[in-house]
């Protein structure tokens, strides 16, 4: 076997641990939102199937795979075979880079492999948002291609939104790079060890005390912009449940709208992993060091990183299902002049801020 | 604006105390949701469920044919065919009795009219099918529903107040039969 095919062994492996976490992930998200969502509205949320409606996403999954395929007459049918299949690809492959333990090597069959990220690419998060961004053409595609009038407008909304908090989404994270230098999202996770006061959300340096570098407004920017970008509610307005029936996927049945709605939980981990990465230190737990590496259990200090950046990605998803049990859905011009007239200045104000003090005093 | 509502805005009080609201409503968890196939609620004493027909003591029918649940029924549910008894040409009874269960609003004036009450509500509720003709119930169907609800029978008419028993017992200012 020569090293390249070995390589693509080793690395398709990689990925299919890392998509099976993906897919598991996304199957408790639906069974926990809909629990905690009963729970905060007073409800049970599912208890039927299994104890305590534990294998609710099981059955939802076998439902929606024998259930008819409809394509609407009128329908553009390649199209509309297409959009989902593109926004599930789209939502799973921005997984790549993301980095859910240490930078530790690894040595097998003669290969150095990093076995906690699948590529380690030194323009990472630049690639999460260009995936991130495609995912829309997804959504228009399907909005478009269903030849009903709610698919459409679900789909133009969902146009008009991604690009206004996308915009946000990029100018936000600015600061953390100015901060980092550089664009690796293992790099980004790495400059920040060693405590939570490293961490960008709190930016401080590792000379001082002081927050002078925080970023705590980007991160607030980044949040709200991904709740929006991943079309949740409040920002939900693509598939407004009162208004367009579903939004871009009304006239979608079967597996083709599970597609959707996995890509659409696939996006939110997405986003929080990067949340998580970007500003709380990934997996860096919020004190120097490990605890696992200070009782002598150096080469088992990996499983406690894990468990940091697991904790902060289910932190993030717990606070998009905490969002939804909360707020109501905005209004379009609302929803619009929010991104464009309050979170775009205040991220571009952020990057001159951070610029500034970055000059004034380095770190 | 003044720099309270500023500072309230930019720190995004009123979604923080709405995001709290929901929280405790979490911590403090308390479900109004009865899981209905598993536990059922107490129904009230007066609930209104299934209408039957009911039998005395010995099981002879209580009905005597006499049409009035069919006059006082406002849905049109009862349908009675009446006939005499065979062999005793002054007492009557019901040939033949339907009830379509469909249309049924469970008003309860049916029960109220009839003189020897013979109709019954009992507290049975879970009658959902899937053939609507399941609900056009007959006679025997009636019976079986007033067997298995009302277990505890009345005594046969001449045993009760003899001196009562032959008026018209729905006259409620009448003294009433005991029990």
């Amino acid at each position: 076997m020569t090293e390249l095919s070995l390589r693509l062994v080793v690395s398709l492996a990689q990925i299919l641990a890392e998509m099976t976490i993906v897919m598991i992930t996304v199957a408790t998200m639906t069974y926990f939102e809909r629990k905690v969502l009963g729970w905060m509205q007073d409800r049970m949320g599912p208890m039927e199937v299994g104890p305590y409606g534990l294998l609710q996403p099981i059955a939802d999954g076998i439902k929606l795979f024998f259930k008819e395929d409809i394509i609407p007459a009128g329908a553009s049918r390649a199209m509309f075979k297409l959009a989902p299949v593109l926004t599930m690809i789209v939502a799973m492959i921005g997984f790549a880079v993301i980095p859910f333990g240490p930078d530790i090597t690894m040595t097998m069959f003669g290969l150095t492999i990093k076995p906690f990220v699948v590529a380690d690419i030194n323009i990472g998060i630049l690639y999460v948002l260009a995936i991130a961004s495609i995912g829309a053409y997804g959504i228009i595609l399907g909005g478009w291609s269903s030849n009903s009038k709610y698919s459409l407008l679900g789909g133009l909304r969902s146009a008009a939104q991604v690009i206004s908090y996308e915009l946000n989404v990029g100018l936000a994270i600015v600061g953390v790079l100015l901060l980092s230098g550089t664009l690796s999202l293992v790099q980004i996770t790495e400059a920040q060890a060693g405590g939570f006061w490293h961490w960008f959300i709190w930016g401080g340096r590792p000379d001082g005390f002081f927050p002078i570098h925080t970023q705590i407004f980007a991160f607030v920017v980044f949040v709200i912009s991904a709740v929006a970008e991943t079309n949740r509610i409040p920002f939900d307005l693509p598939e407004a449940e009162s208004e367009l029936v579903a939004g871009f996927f009304t006239e979608y049945s079967g597996m083709r709208f599970a597609f959707y709605v996995t890509a659409e939980y696939a996006n939110m981990l997405l986003v929080s992993c990067v949340a998580a990465s970007l500003f709380l230190g990934g997996w860096n737990a919020p004190y120097p060091g490990t605890i696992l590496e200070y009782i002598g259990l150096e080469q088992l200090a990996w499983i406690e990183h894990i468990m940091w950046f697991t904790g902060k990605v289910y932190l993030f998803l717990f606070l998009f299902i905490w969002l939804r049990a909360t707020l109501p859905r905005l209004r379009y011009d609302q929803l619009m002049r929010f991104g464009w007239k309050v979170m775009l200045p205040i991220a571009l104000a952020n990057i001159v801020i951070t610029a500034l003090t970055l000059y004034f005093f380095p770190r | 604006m003044t720099f309270k509502t500023w500072l309230k805005t930019i720190t995004f009080y009123e979604i923080l105390v709405g995001m709290k609201t929901t929280m405790s409503h979490m911590l403090h968890y308390k479900p109004i949701t009865m899981q209905y196939p598993h536990e059922k609620r107490t129904l009230p004493d007066n609930y209104r469920g299934m209408l039957a027909l009911l039998r005395y003591e010995d099981g002879t029918e209580k009905c005597v044919g006499c049409d009035l649940c069919e006059a006082a029924c406002p849905s049109r549910v009862i349908r009675v065919v009446s006939a005499e008894v065979p062999g005793e040409p002054t007492k009557r009874y019901s040939k033949e009795y339907y009830m379509d269960m469909t249309r049924c609003l469970f008003c309860g004036l049916c029960v109220d009219a009839c003189p020897v009450d013979a109709l019954g509500m009992t507290r049975e509720y879970e009658w959902s099918v899937y053939d609507k003709r399941q609900l056009h119930l007959n006679k025997e169907q009636l019976l079986a529903i007033g067997d298995r609800s009302f277990l505890v029978r009345e005594k046969q008419l001449e045993l009760q107040h003899p001196n009562v028993a032959f008026f018209n017992v729905a006259f409620k200012h009448l003294p009433q039969k005991p029990g």
